[in-house]
């Protein structure tokens, strides 16, 4: 019955004695027996759970069901926390919530954050039952001296163990041994523990140190590109929106058909759409017309308040376009058809600035800076029409190499006489040669210029057609 | 440890004495190992499973080259189209969740019950639930268009997209509700499977076969200790799985109900979801169990009684959406609102009705059969209603979806919708994939849960 070799080497630890049986009522009455003769250190092994084995063998409740209760309840407060810190909460400078505005509703209503919290209580607390299980079981464990024991092999199959571990104050060997046949046991049988292979085999050790070595290879990549400044565009694993076949704005569309039946995107062959004549981009109905145009109100027309907001591109394009009919008209010098005084008649210009505009030193210093920006290349600091571009190009026209219209002096005796509106106008749309600066200067700007540029006038400064520099240069 | 030969018993008689036995043919708590271990033992797969794996292979090949298709043409290769931007794939999706709702159904609610004849049919039940929810997952993964950035569904701070997902949207819902499921079933089929494994581990004879399922079964004894522990994580998962499978199918059916489209619009939806999603996962469990347990011989574990118990699920599950039905044409006369009224109408009498009466017809009528007898016991009948309730259970969601976008508020844009091929080899190949994951689960992993099965058998011993 009994094991015969009892040796205990070196290399040999006894664990404890395991005895075999062959079904679970007697594997029960034998934990019952042991319990009884003041054993603690037992253990039975069964291929199923055994009823009545757990008072049997004295087994605690286990304390599992209230870990899975303190991390259901912090799943609970996560989920909640998450929720409102994503959608109701931007306090935060990194990664700050994002409100969605979804017909006004509350960012944060709990009917509609139910669903979520729900799902991550179950999912906090399932993971905490499976980890829970294995952690308190002390599993997973990859040697167990049990598993050295071929008998013990079918104890996932149909037989029953009991271990009486060495560690048992109760534990002698001989004694315990003829106990356990006593309660019933078929086999009783030595559990030995092998010292010799305690440590991991040296090639595997290094295996593992070179795995981690070069699993630590692409964080190190990843934090080295992140400190690093690249002037190609960053790698893309998938080219995302740049891989997409598409027409661009502002570029004709193909001919899909052929040359008979054509076949284009929009009427016209452009890859975009103008919009339709008298259509309003949102955010571009100025409906203060002193304000945004310069023209005192009630007295502007259709054409000024559709063509007065910011161009578009297309717009743009349009009126090149137009030009490009009229190629004559391109070589003219003159000013275009469009800006004839007498095709169209001067608007009601405002003479007083607006009300919103309030002219005061902040104004005029903030006129200055734009004013040196971006009229003074051309019409000089002072306003007197001797900027440098102005200079070069009188130069060049003077050679014959180009054509230029001179800039106006804003001294003028003629030129002062413009009311403000006049002034506002032609920074906004350009007038003759000069472009339109309403692209690149924001309305509040260009009234600071347009208060400069009174200021400027103000000042008595002669009116000089040229400086010393342009005559001479023109001399040349 | 040999099976004692008797002549199998009809454990379908109700004995008012005796409890039926589930399992027959007198196996003891050997016999029930080598049973369940001989699928896994046998040198050779039977033929079928050889001939079965290859076609469900090609079909998973189909379905993979579907979806490099679609990732490099865009979503435009389906026949979703204005209006039914909601075409096959959240058909298809809703279909396949539905399926799974069988296996948790079995696993933790008739285990809360106490019903001991889930022993021998919820392993093979819960893997069906894991490999049907992956089949789901795959649908609204691919629908989602940049398939790439798939994390934006998930809370994961991003400076390139710079927001949060709206937690008020039933859509988002989902992803939390779908992606909890696919976890806790998982945790819950491979902590039921440990003991199991730790048996396949015990009996291996190679060594890459000892090696892997020593590292699957983490060195599980079968300490007294550890079957305590082991019961109470059982016994919580039950208790968390079961509100967790009646909320997944409630929240899929917000995706529809929390919208205003007419017949979508309706309080019925989550009972009338979950009673659905149960009826057609069982009769998936039906119609794979029937083949398996012939092809493996495992008659005398999955027995009549078990098949027969599910068929009268499926005949309640199946009156529960009869009744929904009915309840849903009452209430939108009821409530006197005139595009409910119409979208029921269309629903049956409309373009789609012809889909309408597949459904009722599959869903309603065809069970009805389960009332008789014969019908529940005989395996071939079943397996052949069980089919039907399942192309029932696809119609039901085509209706649903598909009718109620094309007749939506605004006449103008009604259309009719068309599915294209990529659709139809997309249904397929989704068989494709739940299929081959489905048989390497039955050669690889124990499809029977051995030791909760040997809990069932009669003790021999004097005590109990």
């Amino acid at each position: 019955m009994t094991e015969k070799q009892n040796q205990e080497t070196a290399d040999q630890k006894l664990v404890g004695l395991l005895a075999q049986f062959e079904d679970p009522g007697s594997l029960v009455r034998a934990c019952n027996e042991a319990r009884e003769s003041g054993y603690n250190k037992i253990d039975a092994y069964s291929p199923f759970p055994v009823h009545g084995i757990d008072p049997a063998l004295g087994i605690p409740r286990t304390i599992l069901p209230f870990f899975v209760l303190i991390i259901g309840l912090t799943g609970c407060a996560v989920g909640l926390g998450m929720q409102y810190y994503a959608n109701a909460g931007d306090w935060s400078p990194l990664f700050p919530g994002y409100n969605f505005m979804i017909s006004g509703k509350p960012f944060f209503s709990l009917p509609a954050n139910i669903p979520v919290t729900f799902e991550i209580v179950i999912l906090s607390s399932a993971i905490a039952t499976f980890l829970g299980m294995w952690a308190l079981n002390r599993l997973p464990r990859l040697a167990n001296p049990l598993h050295r024991i071929s008998r013990f092999k079918r104890v996932t199959n149909d037989k029953f163990f009991l271990l009486i571990e060495t560690k048992d104050p109760q534990f002698k060997r001989e004694e315990t041994e003829s106990q356990l046949s006593q309660w019933g046991a078929s086999v009783v049988e030595e559990v030995n523990e092998d010292l010799t292979d305690q440590q991991l085999p040296s090639w595997l050790q290094l295996a593992g140190l070179m795995t981690a070595l070069i699993l630590l290879i692409p964080p190190v990549l990843i934090f080295r590109a992140e400190g690093m400044t690249s002037r190609k565009p960053r790698l893309h694993v998938v080219p995302d929106m740049d891989w997409q076949e598409k027409y661009k704005t502002q570029t004709l569309a193909p001919n899909l058909g052929d040359e008979q039946h054509p076949n284009f995107l929009f009427v016209d062959g452009r890859a975009m759409q103008e919009p339709i004549p008298g259509t309003i981009a949102r955010g571009d109905l100025y409906t203060d017309s002193e304000y945004f145009r310069g023209i005192k109100s009630g007295t502007e027309s259709f054409a000024t308040i559709s063509t007065a907001g910011v161009h578009t591109g297309l717009q743009d394009a349009a009126h090149q376009d137009d030009s490009h009919q009229d190629e004559a008209a391109k070589d003219k010098p003159a000013e275009p058809a469009k800006d004839d005084p007498a095709a169209a008649p001067e608007p009601d210009w405002v003479t007083q600035f607006p009300a919103n505009v309030h002219v005061n030193q902040a104004l005029l210093e903030r006129g200055q800076r734009r004013f040196n920006i971006y009229c003074s290349v051309c019409h000089g600091y002072a306003g007197n029409g001797d900027g440098l571009v102005n200079a070069r190009a009188m130069a060049l026209a003077a050679s014959g190499q180009a054509q230029w219209t001179a800039a106006k002096s804003l001294n003028d005796p003629e030129t002062k006489k413009n009311p403000v509106g006049r002034i506002f106008d032609t920074i906004s749309n350009g007038r003759g040669t000069m472009g339109p600066y309403k692209s690149q200067i924001p309305v509040e700007d260009r009234w600071a210029i347009v208060a400069y540029v009174r200021a400027l006038q103000g000042t008595g400064i002669k009116p000089t057609t040229m400086t010393k520099a342009v005559e001479k240069a023109v001399a040349e | 440890m040999a099976t004692t030969v008797e002549p199998i018993l009809d454990n379908t008689i109700e004995d008012p004495e005796h409890r039926a036995p589930l399992v027959l043919g007198g196996l003891d708590y050997a016999g029930v190992t080598d049973k369940v271990c001989s699928v896994w033992e046998a040198d050779k797969a039977p033929k079928v499973w050889w001939l079965v794996l290859i076609l469900a292979i090609s079909l998973l090949m189909m379905l993979g080259a579907c979806i490099g298709h679609l990732l490099m043409k865009g979503v435009g290769v389906w026949g979703n189209n204005n209006p039914a931007y909601w075409g096959w794939p959240i058909v298809n999706f809703v279909f396949w969740v539905g399926i799974g709702h069988a296996g948790t159904l079995i696993s933790a609610i008739l285990f809360l019950f106490r019903q001991n004849w889930r022993t021998s049919i919820n392993r093979a039940a819960e893997a069906m639930t894991i490999f049907a929810v992956i089949c789901a997952g795959t649908f609204p993964g691919i629908h989602i268009g940049r398939v790439w950035v798939f994390y934006w569904l998930f809370p994961v701070p991003s400076e390139h997209l710079a927001m949060w997902p709206n937690f008020r949207s039933p859509l988002l819902w989902d992803v939390f509700a779908v992606g909890t499921y696919f976890t806790v079933s998982l945790l819950f089929w491979y902590m039921g499977m440990v003991p199991d494994i730790a048996t396949y581990r015990d009996r291996a004879k190679t060594k890459i076969r000892k090696m892997v399922y020593s590292l699957l079964s983490l060195g599980w004894t079968g300490s007294a200790r550890g079957w305590h522990r082991y019961e109470a994580a059982y016994v919580i998962l039950a208790a968390l799985a079961t509100p967790l499978v009646l909320s997944v199918h409630t929240i899929v059916s917000f995706d529809f109900a929390v919208s205003q489209v007419p017949g979508w619009h309706t309080t019925i939806f989550p009972p009338y979801f979950v009673a659905g999603a149960i009826f057609s996962g069982f009769a998936m469990v039906v119609t794979l169990l029937v083949p398996a347990r012939k092809i493996y011989g495992l008659q005398q574990l999955i027995t009549i009684r078990h098949l027969e118990n599910m068929n009268k699920i499926i005949m309640a599950t199946g009156l529960m959406v009869g009744m929904a039905y009915g309840i849903e044409f009452f209430i939108s006369w009821y409530s006197g609102v005139a595009p409910e009224r119409f979208a029921f109408y269309n629903r049956a009498f409309g373009n789609f009705s012809w889909a309408y009466w597949i459904m009722v017809s599959c869903n309603v009528f065809i069970p009805q059969l389960f009332w008789f007898k014969f019908f529940r016991t005989n395996t071939i009948a079943m397996v052949v209603i069980c089919i039907f309730v399942n192309i029932g259970m696809w119609f039901e969601r085509f209706v649903i979806t598909v009718t109620s976008l094309c007749r939506d508020f605004l006449p103008s844009s009604w259309h009719y919708f068309h599915p294209t091929g990529v659709d139809v080899m997309m249904l397929i190949g989704s068989f494709g994939l739940f299929t081959t994951l489905f048989l390497l689960f039955c050669r690889y992993l124990p499809i029977i849960a051995i030791s909760e099965v040997k809990n069932v058998i009669p003790v021999k011993s004097d005590e109990h």
